[in-house]
């Protein structure tokens, strides 16, 4: 079968480049193995949240030029970063994404970081967020003076709690009520449905959102604030909405524990636009097998179409970091297992990790070595035809960076335009 | 002035087993601990209900004392014991020859073992080396320690001891030559505490030879490492040791829901007995002797390293050391030292503790005048009362069938006495099958301060994740159940920061994989790591 460009992995990055190029009349594959980064998304999507010494960023672009060279943000530069920054909400919303820009740009234009609040009840820095995150424009002053967080009973993942406990240090008084409905109590039964994703497939029916809603809004007491947990809205978004009409309060929806609800609707979305093109999706399918000849990879193979042979122009590596096996870390060195490329990685092992849980962990810098347009090596020998997009990018360390959708989205745009102007 | 009759120090197997003891036989009991139960030793090892085979060969009295123990704790303490039966295997690079030393000396020294074909022990097996070229069936099998600690524990209490966690000895009450009491350190509140006792018994695993230090006795203890690694699966269903003189990494022990290879045994300098880090050599010796017994090993992800100190003691007359003895070492200060009062009960090992109580209790009550006999062999521990644990099960049909199961193994009868009411069927530790009634329970009737109390107590965060989810469901629950969102806040960092210490020495592979997505979570998702 042959394509223009063939993309590995399914995720943020992959389905961005695959939009972008089969919007451009470009035929392409997507062969994704499964969940991704997406499935256990917070909800927002973040840009740069502080730099790899620490310091707490709040205008992405103005932090770009303490970033270093081999950063990909550096490679990708200042002014293609503006013009993507400015394109990607309307890149999102003609995918029927919605995502929110934190707030207006600063100074200058520039985009500024806001604050999720988190299923701790901490505030987290992001960029963008998704149809029914809130991004607030500040850590400190809360608008509100009382709050209400309702929780469906039983729901472990939600701890309402903690959200309660981080709100009422800045100022805002919060009240916990659980809210029992028919269909969720029936999942019950079974521990392990009784998850986001769970409640959220009872929640797209009708008569459960709405019952929901009604009793929460009988539940308002003179409260702003409403807080739900984000398990609405994973079919049609647009319930989300008449929630927040429904009830007489400002409503915000703060994330649970793994699966992401927003993550997966979004992942749903964006694949679906991409088929909309006429992009093709390989779900559940793994490249393997590739050829590659004189420094250009010919083609690959998957292992559900055995011996039937995927060509291209173009091949656009997105698989992924440790987690997604983009990367996999033997005891002594990292591995990219498709194509086996260069990957920067520290040569003791002992410095991949730090002994803290909370500090900076080395090891999710690790990363296949590209040149300045994202175009990775084997044994030296640079691949003309293969770019690498996404965590798989070796250079930073976006765990830490809180620039891991940034990273994606960016890259992903990049390698899109750069294969384009190429032909 | 409340006095007690005891004072036992440490909350390992050993302090609980013999205040339990004292106060079967009547004697008023306090029990302290510095930190939690099962923290030290009892906490740290294979968790192998010997068969004795182990030592049949070098250590006849041990070996004895084993399998005496074995067949008492099937009966008391059943639902802390996991009857898998073991194998002892002779790979081609073993001599076959020591086999017949070894099935001689077993059962002369009471322990069935039988010789069978190398083919049915792969049919019995299916994990085992397939290259061996001897295996030997003995009654081996596995033990809860975290579950039979907390068993005595609750027993001791429910004949009237008073239990002491958190506190920690600094300092004796003497009078001349005769100790009064102890003085002890609250961790919570700060605060030094006087407490009396006609007799105080000292039984703080390697941490006793500081105790008796402060008494003003030397023991000379040798702190011997034990490194061991978790996989995560049960690759194994019988217990597999290598038939030779033992050596490193020769035990493969299966529990719940993993299996254990271990240890090693290195001499370490007292100071660094609170702070045991598993190395890089270890990790390798562990993976390459591990790989040996079962193959299999070789792809299993790692959950975890870690490892405890045994509290060896020389000989009294050696204090060079060579004649280190693994077996039980009772001290009655007062004969050895001129010291009255005060006992030590040391040496010894996990499989024999019931016997180093009844020795310690035994030393008491001579002391003290009292008459009553040892119940202990017979009265069996709470939870592995009344009828079989099937029957157990059908009484709480309302939980889910696998978790029934999972809470019969942990709490035996005591499931049947579980709250299962509103919303408390709910599954908190989805690896463990650990529900919320029992969260609950251990908060309120556990001594449970923290999650990591939690987790001794219950298995929450044991299993294949770690505590990915199951980490933060249970600091929400117990939230709740304290009315303190901040400590469990807290509670839950320092949870994830002591999970990440076992996977941090095998950080590769599978094992770096999921702990870079816990790490996502807590970090990116959760914003644990963010300041307030």
């Amino acid at each position: 079968m042959r394509f223009d460009t063939i993309i590995i992995g399914g995720g943020l990055s992959s389905l961005v480049c695959g939009i972008r190029l089969q919007r451009a009349g470009k035929k392409c594959v997507i062969v994704s193995a499964g969940q991704n980064a997406l499935h256990f998304s917070s909800g927002t999507f973040g840009l740069l949240g502080r730099l790899i010494d620490g310091t707490e960023v709040s205008e992405p672009l103005k932090a770009l030029s303490f970033l270093p060279e081999s950063h990909p943000y550096s490679k990708i530069g200042v002014e293609k970063m503006t013009e993507y920054i400015a394109e990607v909400p309307s890149f999102f919303e003609s995918c029927g994404v919605r995502l929110h820009p934190s707030q207006a740009p600063g100074e200058g234009g520039f985009p500024v970081n806001g604050y999720r609040i988190t299923p701790m009840g901490s505030l987290k820095p992001g960029w963008l967020a998704m149809d029914e995150v809130t991004l607030l424009p500040s850590k400190d002053n809360m608008p509100w003076h009382k709050a209400l967080i309702v929780n469906f009973s039983g729901f472990l993942d939600f701890n309402a709690g903690f959200i309660a406990e981080g709100l009422s240090r800045r100022g805002v008084e919060c009240r916990v009520e659980p809210v029992s409905i028919a269909d969720v109590e029936l999942l019950r039964k079974n521990p392990t449905e009784m998850r986001s994703v769970g409640i959220a497939r009872v929640m797209t029916k009708e008569g459960n959102w709405k019952e929901f809603g009604s009793k929460v809004r009988e539940l308002v007491k003179g409260e702003e604030l409403v807080i739900l947990p984000e398990v609405f809205g994973l079919g049609d978004p647009v319930i989300i909405q008449w929630l927040r009409e429904m009830i007489p309060a400002e409503v915000m929806f703060v994330g649970t524990m793994p699966p992401s609800v927003p993550g997966i609707r979004a992942q749903i979305r964006l694949k679906k636009a991409f088929e909309a093109a006429g992009g093709t999706f390989l779900q559940g399918d793994t490249a393997v097998d590739p050829l590659v000849e004189e420094g250009r990879v010919v083609s690959i193979h998957t292992v559900n179409l055995g011996n039937l042979s995927l060509t291209a122009d173009y091949f656009v590596l997105a698989s992924g970091h440790l987690f997604g096996k983009g990367l996999e870390a033997a005891p002594s060195k990292v591995v990219e297992p498709v194509f086996g490329l260069d990957t920067d990685f520290p040569a003791d092992r002992s410095a991949w990790c730090d002994e803290d849980f909370f500090a900076r962990q080395e090891y999710a810098g690790f990363g296949v070595v590209c040149d300045q347009s994202f175009r990775p090596s084997i044994g030296g020998r640079r691949i003309g035809n293969l770019y690498v997009i996404g965590s798989e990018v070796g250079g930073c360390n976006s765990l830490y960076e809180g620039s891991g959708a940034g990273v994606a989205i960016m890259t992903a745009m990049n390698v899109a335009d750069s294969i384009l102007e190429e032909r | 002035m409340e006095e007690f009759d005891v004072i036992v120090v440490g909350g390992g197997i050993t302090g609980a087993g013999t205040a339990r003891d004292c106060a079967l036989r009547g004697l008023k009991v306090l029990l302290i601990e510095r930190d939690d139960i099962a923290t030290g030793a009892t906490g740290r090892n294979h968790g192998l209900l010997h068969s004795g085979a182990r030592y049949a060969v070098t250590d006849k009295e041990s070996a004895s004392e084993c399998i005496s123990e074995n067949m008492i704790l099937k009966k008391v303490a059943r639902h802390c014991v996991d009857d898998t039966s073991g194998l002892f295997i002779t790979l081609p690079e073993d001599d076959l020859e020591y086999q017949d030393t070894f099935v001689k000396s077993c059962l002369a020294a009471g322990i069935k073992a039988e010789v069978i074909d190398p083919k049915e022990a792969l049919r019995l097996e299916p994990s085992v080396n397939p290259d061996i070229i001897g295996a030997v069936r003995v009654p081996d099998g596995c033990v809860d320690p975290f579950r039979l600690c907390s068993a005595n524990i609750v027993d001791a209490k429910l004949h009237g001891a008073k239990i002491a966690l958190r506190s920690e000895v600094v300092g004796f009450i003497k009078e001349g030559d005769t100790v009064r009491g102890v003085k002890v350190l609250d961790r919570s509140t700060k605060q030094v505490n006087d407490y009396y006792s006609k007799i105080v018994v000292n039984a703080a695993g390697i941490w006793g030879h500081h105790i008796a230090s402060l008494a003003g006795v030397n023991i000379g203890m040798f702190p011997a490492k034990g490194a061991l690694l978790i996989f995560a699966h049960r690759v194994n269903s019988m217990v597999i040791n290598r038939c030779r003189k033992p050596a490193n990494a020769d035990i493969l022990v299966p529990g719940d829901t993993v299996c254990v290879i271990g240890t090693t045994s290195t001499r370490v300098p007292y100071e660094e007995c609170d702070n045991m880090r598993v190395t890089p050599d270890e990790v390798r010796l562990l993976l390459t002797e591990g790989a040996k017994l079962a193959p299999c090993l070789e792809h299993t992800r790692i959950l975890r390293g870690y490892a405890g100190v045994r509290p060896l003691v020389s000989a009294d007359n050696d204090p060079s050391g060579r004649n280190i003895s693994r077996g039980i070492v009772c001290l009655d200060h007062e004969t050895r030292d001129g010291i009255k009062g005060f006992v030590s009960i040391t040496g010894g090992k996990l499989m024999t503790y019931r016997l180093m109580a009844e020795i310690a209790t035994d030393t008491v009550c001579r002391k003290l005048g009292v008459e009553a006999s040892c119940q202990t062999a017979k009265l069996p521990l709470p939870g592995s009362e009344g009828g079989g644990l099937e029957k157990i099960a059908k009484k709480i049909w309302e939980v889910p069938t696998t978790a029934q199961k999972a809470l019969v193994g942990r709490f035996g009868a005591g499931a049947a006495h579980l709250d299962f009411d509103d919303d408390k069927g709910g599954v908190v530790c989805e690896c463990e099958e650990v529900t919320v009634a029992e969260v609950d329970a251990a908060a309120e009737y556990l001594d449970v301060n923290d999650l990591v109390d939690l987790r001794r107590r219950t298995r929450v965060g044991m299993g294949t994740c770690q505590g990915e989810l199951c980490a933060c469901r249970a600091a929400g629950r117990l939230a709740k159940a304290n009315g303190c969102a901040a400590k469990a806040r807290e509670d839950l960092k320092s949870f994830m920061r002591e999970r990440w210490k076992g996977m941090y020495p095998v950080a590769w592979g599978e094992t770096l994989r999921e702990g870079s997505y816990t790490q996502w979570v807590y970090s990116e998702v959760l914003g644990l790591n963010e300041d307030r």
